[in-house]
């Protein structure tokens, strides 16, 4: 199954409810203006609820799984998507209802939203609502940008959320005929719990690996590399992954037991595990202070940013941090001795910030078929047309990886495409989920 | 996207104020339940209001005229047609199904009360 196809399922997953609601609606259902607006508002209200479990559904961390949808970064674009889209649609949902009793009188339009007695089914929904409000505010930066261990606390709230939202839908859903209603929603909510379950019980011991700070390394002052030996059983991965890291240094100013995630920079023909980590936050910046002998937890490995096997020529677009995943491959194609026809173009602001560039020359003397082009923005301005045609002239014919800073990625997505290279050629690791 | 979103939410609050502040300033609090005083309504004149021009159902002891409300409701007329001209509690109370009726249902019906039903 192609990661497309893997998408489109999901959604299609979430979008059932709403499907076999339309279908079940009573003819004339939309013939007047308030019989359509009663109509969409209980057809949002389903969609909204069925995107909502699916976003539940999609938000775990399953090893393996996440390949299907072209990794986890991939699957969590979805979650962000789905959980949009169902928030927007349950905001609708109670105005379109109110909207549909107007005709009746303004009286039972607003006694609709807020019964004056009785009405725990009507409440439930609200609660779900600005509970939705409140755990979706950080995530959409409604006021201003979150802090990620913040944000991760409060989405939790969507838990209790869903609760209210499923007690609230069984209770007043009339469109779907039952017993199908009941099949539905159990359904959907079995498979949200089933997924929860697995991934808090089984996936969370079987992805969680102790390892040791074995060395440290500074290739920059602001970047460290860490090289973890395994305290137990050693993780097994692919180049490119990435895991969640935590510490447990009581001595470091910030991100103790924290989850933070980090590229893979090391090869698994490695006995250790290397991940390079640039001062980007409180969490990033306390870590640089890390010492040997210092326990961490490693969780994973996660990602599918390259094939599992592939024999297409590749351009490599790299920008600062971003050199981490080529890193760890071009490391793997050295250790394993694979030939390939692979350019990289390594895109930093001068000389003095090209991490690992000494090492990746080197790499490409070892590997052959690796070339590797140095792209400084102080001296040639912004990665442009021109650049790429002279040292990658073939780049239509490529299969094209872009790992850097947000800006980065969009502008060598948009050359590459202006470059007739096909969408499905390109691929490219985001981790600014928020 | 979070645009969109931060509007969305911006624009549901306003919709919601806008509506209840309308609610509020409107001053034709006295519909409905002005019929309340008049004579109990018999079981034989609610079973001559049968038909879907002229629909009466009786819940829980009140009668009410349901007459324009017929080809509002949600279900195909037939299933409320069905009720015309009888004591419906059943229906309100479980909709077929086994599931009582929302609190909005329920308040939408005191718009159309027509009387008390005789004893």
């Amino acid at each position: 199954m192609t990661t497309h196809r893997a998408h489109l399922l999901l959604w299609l997953l979430a979008l059932a409810p709403a499907l076999v609601a339309l279908w079940c609606l009573p003819p004339g259902a939309f013939a007047t203006i308030s019989s359509a607006l009663n109509a969409l508002g209980r057809l949002t209200g389903i969609a909204g609820l069925g995107l909502f479990l699916v976003a539940a559904i999609s938000c775990v961390r399953m090893i393996g799984f996440d390949r299907w949808f072209g990794g986890l970064t991939s699957l969590w674009q979805s979650h962000h998507l789905l959980g949009a889209w169902s928030f927007l649609l349950l905001l609708a949902h109670p105005l379109l209802l109110a909207l549909a009793n107007v005709e009746l009188s303004l009286n039972s339009a607003v006694t609709l939203l807020f019964p004056s007695h009785g009405g725990a089914a009507i409440w439930a929904g609200w609660g779900a609502l600005v509970l939705m409000m409140i755990f979706l505010a950080p995530s959409f930066a409604f006021f201003g940008k979150p802090d990620y261990q913040k944000w991760k606390k409060i989405h939790g709230l969507s838990g209790i959320a869903a609760v209210l939202a499923i007690a609230h839908t069984l209770w007043l859903a009339r469109t779907i005929a039952e017993p199908w209603d009941s099949i539905i929603w159990l359904t959907l909510i079995a498979a949200a719990l089933a997924s929860l379950a697995y991934s808090l019980i089984f996936a969370r011991r079987a992805s969680q690996f102790a390892y040791a700070v074995n060395a440290v390394h500074h290739p920059a002052n602001n970047v460290v590399e860490l090289s973890l030996a395994p305290e137990g059983r050693a993780l097994s991965y692919a180049p490119g992954q990435f895991v969640y890291l935590s510490h447990f240094d009581r001595n470091l100013s910030a991100g103790y037991g924290e989850e933070h995630p980090y590229t893979l920079s090391s090869s698994p023909s490695e006995k250790d595990l290397r991940i390079t980590i640039k001062d980007l936050g409180d969490a990033s910046r306390a870590i640089q202070q890390i010492t040997t002998g210092a326990k961490v937890r490693v969780c994973g490995p996660y990602g599918a940013f390259f094939p599992q096997h592939s024999k297409d020529r590749e351009l490599w677009i790299a920008g600062g941090i971003g050199i981490t995943p080529f890193l760890g491959r071009a490391r793997h194609l050295a250790a394993t001795g694979t030939g390939v026809d692979i350019q990289l173009i390594y895109c930093i602001q001068d000389e003095a910030r090209a991490l690992f560039a000494d090492e990746l020359q080197g790499l490409a003397q070892a590997i052959p078929g690796f070339t590797l082009s140095l792209h400084y923005y102080y001296q040639h301005g912004s990665l442009d047309a021109d650049f790429l045609r002279y040292h990658c002239a073939d780049m239509a014919r490529r299969q094209i990886y872009i790992c850097g800073p947000k800006p980065l990625i969009t502008l060598a997505r948009e050359l590459s495409l202006t470059a007739g290279v096909p969408h499905k050629k390109l691929h490219s690791e985001e981790f600014d989920l928020l | 996207m979070k645009k969109l979103c931060y509007s969305a939410f911006i624009a549901f609050w306003a919709s919601i104020a806008t509506l209840v502040a309308v609610q509020v300033l409107a001053t034709d609090g006295a519909d409905g339940a002005s019929r309340a005083e008049t004579a109990p309504i018999t079981l034989e004149e609610l079973a001559s209001h049968n038909s879907e021009q002229d629909c009466w159902i009786a819940v829980e002891g009140k009668v009410y005229d349901i007459t324009t409300y017929v080809p509002k409701h949600p279900v195909p007329p037939a299933i409320l047609l069905a009720w015309c001209g009888k004591e419906a509690t059943e229906g309100m109370r479980t909709k077929g199904y086994g599931r009582d009726h929302s609190p909005a249902a329920w308040e939408m019906l005191d718009a159309y009360f027509a009387g008390s039903l005789a004893e």
